[in-house]
């Protein structure tokens, strides 16, 4: 069963671009505040799709739109042209562990962070110890969180992101942050959620996960797919990219 | 539904403990702000402009902290959709973030409410009339969420909404009958019909304060800009919640 179709799917910004202007212009845009601005294409023509059970991995370089992609499929953005058919609910962990909130203590974002993906009051209380002992972090209930490594937080975040029941698990560069155990530990997790029917879909710059792990593999260039395939996309791009 | 209430709720409580975070004097300093601008307002005009307004300190005061509940939150929410980067991460309903920000400027109303009470006590003139203002209070908050939503979505599209609201407030604070009264000023007057807060202060006032039924016309005028309110926020904040992640 297929749970994510893109056909077609495109994605403009208006970014701001540096121009040779005339003095007028430039009081004009001093006293505007505005910049020049021109259309960037962040996503062209984008199509595949992701059926349950199946784990794809998105590979680029920076800038090649592979959070953009995420955040179309997970309607933060909207897309600009294009079809986007998706069933199930969907969790995006996209920098999900800046979201944390400094200044609260760990007890306090989790229940937070849990409600604002889509978990109950109830079911967060039901599964808070659960939530606190994946992610390592049974000491720390009432630590503010600025006091926690980068690495803490993103199992925080993880471990809260995974506990919700979602069909749909988007992960922005997860694995690039803490380490090698909770890494292990984290993708066995997600090959689990997959193989009991959820689709998977991870953007990362860790090409040895991807060849482990992933069913299906997009790589993003410019905006546009370069190449869509198996693990034989890893190895173009390593040749491409040494 | 239901998580959007305690969502927001959940938002407002985390917000009110971290401005009480590490201050000692925490919620007293809610109550500093009010208490100071009463006092000394009640100083320079209880004599000038108070003379001929019966129980002058009571309709000052309560006059201050219904204002001062809609200036910090509509104030607040301009900068409620910058503050929140979480917008970026995740996609949920982005009304809880302002409605978390009202539920939070609730909380502080709720202890100057309390000094009113207290005040009112002192001067003899508690009745059972403050219990009507739980009723008021729901109109006042309706309105106050709606006018937070069109200020919240715009301020993304106009960052100057920013610091004309700071101003244009501070004119509307002067041109309500706060520390005066508007009764015998033609233009001042005509102008009041526009301003929804000095339906909502009149009708307090009549009913705590001088314990008589408000002119019909003027509840009805509460209400319909409450409502009026709510509709065009939700419209124009539904409209221009698209963009939000991609803007901020």
């Amino acid at each position: 069963m297929e749970r994510i179709i893109l056909d077609n799917v495109s994605k403009k910004f208006w970014i701001g671009v540096k121009k040779n202007q005339n003095s007028l212009q430039q009081i004009i845009s001093l006293i505007s505040g505005r910049e020049p601005k021109k259309n960037f294409f962040a996503l062209k023509e984008v199509s595949f799709s992701v059926h349950e059970k199946e784990i794809v991995g998105i590979i680029g370089k920076n800038g090649s739109g592979k959070s953009t992609l995420m955040r179309i499929i997970s309607k933060i953005y909207k897309k600009d042209s294009g079809k986007i058919f998706s069933q199930g609910k969907i969790l995006p962990m996209i920098g999900l562990y800046l979201a944390l909130n400094p200044r609260l203590t760990m007890k306090d974002n989790i229940f937070l962070t849990g409600l604002l993906v889509g978990m109950s009051q109830n079911e967060i209380k039901m599964k808070y110890k659960s939530i606190v002992e994946y992610a390592g972090l049974g000491n720390f209930e009432n630590t503010k969180i600025y006091q926690f490594s980068e690495g803490m937080k993103q199992r925080l975040a993880f471990s809260i992101a995974i506990h919700t029941d979602s069909d749909i698990y988007l992960l922005d560069e997860v694995f690039e942050v803490g380490d090698e155990d909770f890494k292990k530990k984290s993708a066995e997790t997600l090959r689990r959620k997959a193989e009991k029917g959820a689709s998977i879909i991870f953007v990362t710059h860790d090409l040895e996960m991807i060849k482990k792990y992933c069913n299906k593999i997009i790589w993003l260039e410019k905006g546009k797919i370069k190449k869509i395939g198996g693990k034989e996309v890893v190895e173009e791009y390593k040749k491409q990219n040494g | 539904m239901s998580n959007f209430w305690s969502l927001s709720y959940q938002l407002a409580k985390a917000e009110f403990k971290l401005r009480n975070e590490g201050s000692y004097l925490g919620i007293l300093w809610y109550l500093l702000n009010p208490l100071l601008t009463f006092l000394l307002l009640l100083l320079i005009f209880e004599d000038r402009l108070g003379k001929g307004i019966p129980k002058y300190p009571l309709y000052l005061l309560l006059g201050i902290i219904m204002f001062n509940f809609f200036q910090q939150a509509t104030q607040e929410s301009v900068r409620v959709i910058w503050r929140n980067s979480v917008i970026k991460s995740l996609n949920f309903p982005k009304e809880t973030l302002v409605m978390s920000n009202v539920l939070k400027i609730i909380f502080s109303h709720a202890f100057e409410l309390l000094l009113f009470i207290f005040v009112l006590i002192i001067y003899g003139n508690f009745n059972s009339g403050i219990l009507i203002y739980l009723i008021i209070l729901f109109f006042l908050f309706i309105f106050v969420y709606g006018f937070s939503l069109m200020l919240a979505s715009l301020s993304v599209y106009f960052v100057d909404l920013n610091n004309i609201w700071t101003f244009v407030s501070r004119l509307v604070w002067l041109g309500t009958p706060i520390f005066y009264a508007v009764e015998g000023q033609t233009r001042l007057g005509i102008l009041n019909l526009f301003n929804p807060m000095y339906y909502f202060i009149t009708v307090s006032r009549d009913i705590i304060i001088y314990s008589r039924i408000p002119e019909m016309w003027v509840v009805l005028g509460m209400m319909i800009y409450s409502f009026l309110f709510l509709i065009a926020g939700m419209f124009i904040f539904n409209k221009l919640k698209y963009k939000f992640a991609e803007l901020i």
